[in-house]
């Protein structure tokens, strides 16, 4: 009790001094201080054991040759240098990039004529409502769908029949796969950063586009000089967002098309992380944790470099209302 | 009769009657400005709308039809509501096990990893340091790691301590994995609530403790709510991880039942019926969810992701 009353004391001339509050020399600053250890420590240590620590030891693996058990032999680069001779690799990394820049700048595209639509239509939240949905839904669950959809006895066919097309495209031949997966990502995903564009549109406030009609500007100006500048930050930050996750495509195509025999899909539709999965881990070769690791270095140095190149590109003052 | 012809004379009155009786005082700039262009969007967009929900029904109601039928013409209605593909999937193919396992893995990694990230979060948002700001970098550096980079050191490390085909070793992965995600939203939110009531509490003297689990917590718990449902979101869908540190059937997860489930279907036939069952169980949680905190959901990410 006694000291409560003290540091009732000792704060009491806390108006006073509150212009220098920031240096943190109150006493509640100070004893936040001190919850250091047990505020952070358990974030910190679930986060240094079960992330930091296996990404630095996923460098260390790509450098070396070993099946998993038994003895690592250190090799250098040896790894890299093979993965990328790999024609495997190289597709699997091509089909990422295609995801990557194709897909992604289909997505923004219709994502962002999206928004200029829902912007202001009528009952709005009801289609952004139904357009985010499938973001919530593993995408396994579409890779089998399509699987049904375009089997040559299914939907898609069936309705091509009236048409006169007669002899359909194979769609789930293995050429045809990966074009269709895009496709897929496409529609699944558009919908998820029309929501992420339309809250930055959202926050556009009303007086510039009052101040637009009053100066008689044109649509395509108003999209120009007002839209695009002040949601330019929010489309730096989808893109940084589509970079990351697209790298991590896996399960839309670990099952599109109900997947083939052995259990790994065609070759032709794989991903660096459908490649990396595999080398390690499918069990039809030895496995080669090195080349594996090497290439999910690959991608996250992928990543990294775009993410740097994409925060200094769409860098711009920030920007208040 | 009344109303008709007011609203009629309303139509036909001049100009600055009707631009008055506009919806909520909206101003003219703010209208939707009428061409070709916008209308074919806005069908467009309404067709997407249409068939994204028809879809999602289809997929249920086929849920109830069994294969052949569904063979035969997929664009056809259930006969009856024969929840014997349900039973089947649940019974025989595993999905009750599967199901069990998802809802307790998402479930407990999900509130160990808010009950973890919230103080972390909140030191991080309340004490400002050269200290504190390194260590925030050192959370989202985690953000920009793919899952595939940290895949085959985690199998070997949770291999050595016997976590591998372990439910406790899935959730511990997931609990880490999630972390900066975790941290960095609710750092965004902590940094978003007032301090106004915080510095009252201190002023009567709690404890900076009792400050944060009396006052702040309070406060926030809209925001821990929202990284909650994202996490449950995304733990529940988490397929790569899952197919790799699982091996054993009865310790499945529902995304790797329903990969192992496609497979065997290359094997003994098609059992869309089946199939269409688990689907309904991977998708309708999250439709429930999204139902009951939707908002919250697309506020968290575009609160979270707006930094």
């Amino acid at each position: 009790m006694s000291a409560l009353t003290t540091k009732r004391r000792r704060r009491a001339p806390a108006p006073a001094e509150k212009p220098e509050r920031e240096h943190g020399g109150s006493s509640i600053d100070r004893q936040r201080r001190r919850l250091l250890i047990p505020f952070v420590g358990p974030a910190f240590i679930f986060y240094t054991v079960l992330f930091i620590v296996p990404a630095i030891a996923a460098v260390w693996i790509s450098l070396n040759d070993w099946a998993g058990s038994g003895p690592m032999t250190f090799v250098g680069f040896k790894n890299y240098i093979q993965v990328f001779q790999d024609q495997l690799f190289l597709k699997s990394f091509g089909n990422t990039l295609l995801l990557l820049f194709v897909v992604g700048a289909v997505i923004f595209t219709l994502a962002f004529a999206m928004t200029l639509v829902l912007r202001d239509m009528a009952a709005k939240k009801i289609v952004r409502n139904v357009i985010f949905f499938p973001h919530l839904i593993n995408a396994l669950v579409f890779g089998v769908l399509a699987g049904f959809i375009f089997n040559p006895g299914g939907m898609v066919n069936t309705l091509l029949k009236p048409l006169g097309v007669s002899e359909p495209p194979a769609w789930l031949a293995q050429d045809n796969i990966f074009p269709l997966i895009m496709a897929t990502m496409v529609m699944t995903t558009t919908g998820y950063f029309t929501t992420i564009l339309m809250a930055g549109v959202d926050r556009i406030p009303p007086y510039f586009y009052e101040d637009c009609a009053l100066a008689g500007a044109t649509a395509f100006q108003r999209l120009r000089y007002v839209i695009l500048p002040l949601t330019w930050d929010v489309f730096g930050t989808c893109a940084v967002l589509w970079t990351i996750s697209s790298i991590k495509i896996f399960e839309i195509i670990w099952v599109f098309g109900g997947s083939s025999g052995a259990g790994i899909p065609p070759t032709q539709s794989w991903t660096v992380a459908v490649y990396t999965y595999v080398t390690a881990f499918s069990g039809l070769s030895t496995p080669a944790y090195g080349a594996a690791t090497a290439s999910a270095i690959i991608s996250l140095a992928l990543v990294s470099v775009l993410v740097v190149l994409l925060r200094r590109a769409m860098r711009r003052d920030v920007i208040e209302f | 009769m009344s109303t008709l012809t007011s609203s009629k004379s309303a139509t036909s009155a001049p100009q600055p009657v009707r631009r008055r009786r506009n919806r909520g005082g909206v101003s003219p700039a703010l209208r939707a400005d009428h061409n070709l262009a916008r209308s074919i969007g806005v069908f467009i967009l309404w067709i997407v709308v249409v068939v994204s929900i028809a879809m999602l029904a289809w997929i249920v109601l086929q849920a109830f039809r069994d294969t052949r039928e569904i063979l035969s013409s997929p664009w056809g209605m259930p006969t009856s509501f024969d929840f014997a593909n349900f039973s089947t999937a649940w019974n025989v193919s595993g999905f009750a096990m599967a199901t069990l396992n998802s809802v307790v893995t998402t479930a407990v990694s999900s509130s160990v990893c808010v009950a973890v990230a919230c103080p972390a979060a909140y030191y991080l948002s309340r004490v400002e340091s050269r200290f504190t700001s390194g260590l925030s970098m050192y959370f989202i550096i985690g953000l920009g790691i793919p899952a595939q980079v940290i895949l085959i050191p985690l199998f070997v490390m949770l291999d050595k301590v016997h976590l591998t085909d372990s439910l406790i070793g899935l959730n511990l992965v997931y609990i880490g994995l999630s972390m900066p995600f975790t941290v960095f939203l609710l750092t965004a939110f902590f940094r978003s609530l007032p301090l106004e009531m915080e510095e009252a509490a201190a002023l009567d003297g709690a404890s900076a403790l009792r400050t944060f689990v009396q006052i702040t917590l309070p406060l926030a718990k809209g925001g821990i709510l929202t990284a909650f449902v994202l996490l449950l979101v995304s733990h529940w869908n988490e397929t790569l991880l899952a197919l790799t540190l699982i091996q054993s059937t009865d310790k499945y997860t529902l995304p790797v039942a329903l990969i192992s489930f496609v497979q065997q279907q290359t094997y003994s036939g098609a059992d869309w019926g089946g199939l269409f069952a688990g689907l309904c169980i991977v998708i309708l949680p999250m439709l429930i969810i999204y139902m009951w905190l939707g908002r919250r959901l697309t506020e968290g990410l575009t609160l979270g992701m707006g930094k």
